[in-house]
């Protein structure tokens, strides 16, 4: 798996970490993986529900020792 | 869900924040939001208005953390850039409501270029609220 793009949402909270997916896949084409990095403990529901409303996959998930990383690939 | 309006009472800076953050979440998603800003809280849509709201009551001491705070969550912390901010994604419309425009001070000479105009209570109930998937009150 290619990882196209990556978004460090690193230090930020909602609302940005979902306002700045929004903008990143939306520069994505269908097949596309977008890696996203986080700190912010909302992500972990935010993202896995934010993908299955929007067409999007998530491909994988994991907890980081700095936080969470997260792969999505453009639905 | 493709419709959420919003209304706005508290014009406090930190019960501000939750509905600008949730209308932020919405239009990101490609929603339409209409926010109707009643009350005290119509002053937010003047830049004098929004550029004097703070912290009120048991924290009114920590209204410059809670700006950094926010600042750090990677939100505008001033309210004037919130509302471009917001305003910039092409999905959300505010509205004064005209009894508390009338009340608390707020007129079209004032009104910030990027609210849609001070509009009647009813209109907003009945063409945006009730046609919204979602409406929310603060």
């Amino acid at each position: 798996m290619k990882i196209t793009r990556s978004l460090d949402t690193s230090g930020k909270c909602c609302p940005m970490p979902i306002v700045e997916l929004n903008k990143a896949m939306g520069r994505l084409a269908v097949g596309e993986v977008l890696e996203v990095i986080a700190t912010d403990p909302g992500t972990r529901t935010d993202i896995p529900s934010w993908c299955e409303r929007t067409g999007n996959r998530l491909l994988g998930s994991e907890e980081t020792g700095e936080g969470f990383r997260y792969l999505v690939e453009k639905g | 869900m493709k419709s959420m309006a919003i209304v706005v009472r508290d014009d406090s800076y930190d019960k501000l924040l939750t509905p600008f953050a949730f209308a932020y979440l919405q239009a990101s998603e490609g929603c339409d939001v209409d926010m109707l800003f009643v009350n005290w809280a119509v002053r937010a849509l003047t830049e004098e208005g929004a550029r004097a709201i703070r912290i009120q009551g048991d924290h009114a001491s920590e209204d410059a953390w809670v700006r950094e705070q926010v600042s750090k969550a990677g939100l505008p912390a001033e309210i004037p850039d919130l509302i471009r901010a917001l305003k910039e994604t092409g999905k959300v419309n505010f509205y004064a409501c005209s009894l508390a425009a009338t009340i608390f001070g707020v007129n079209e000479d004032n009104l910030m270029p990027e609210a849609s105009g001070i509009v009647g209570a009813s209109w907003f109930v009945n063409e945006k609220a009730a046609n919204a998937d979602h409406t929310q009150y603060f």
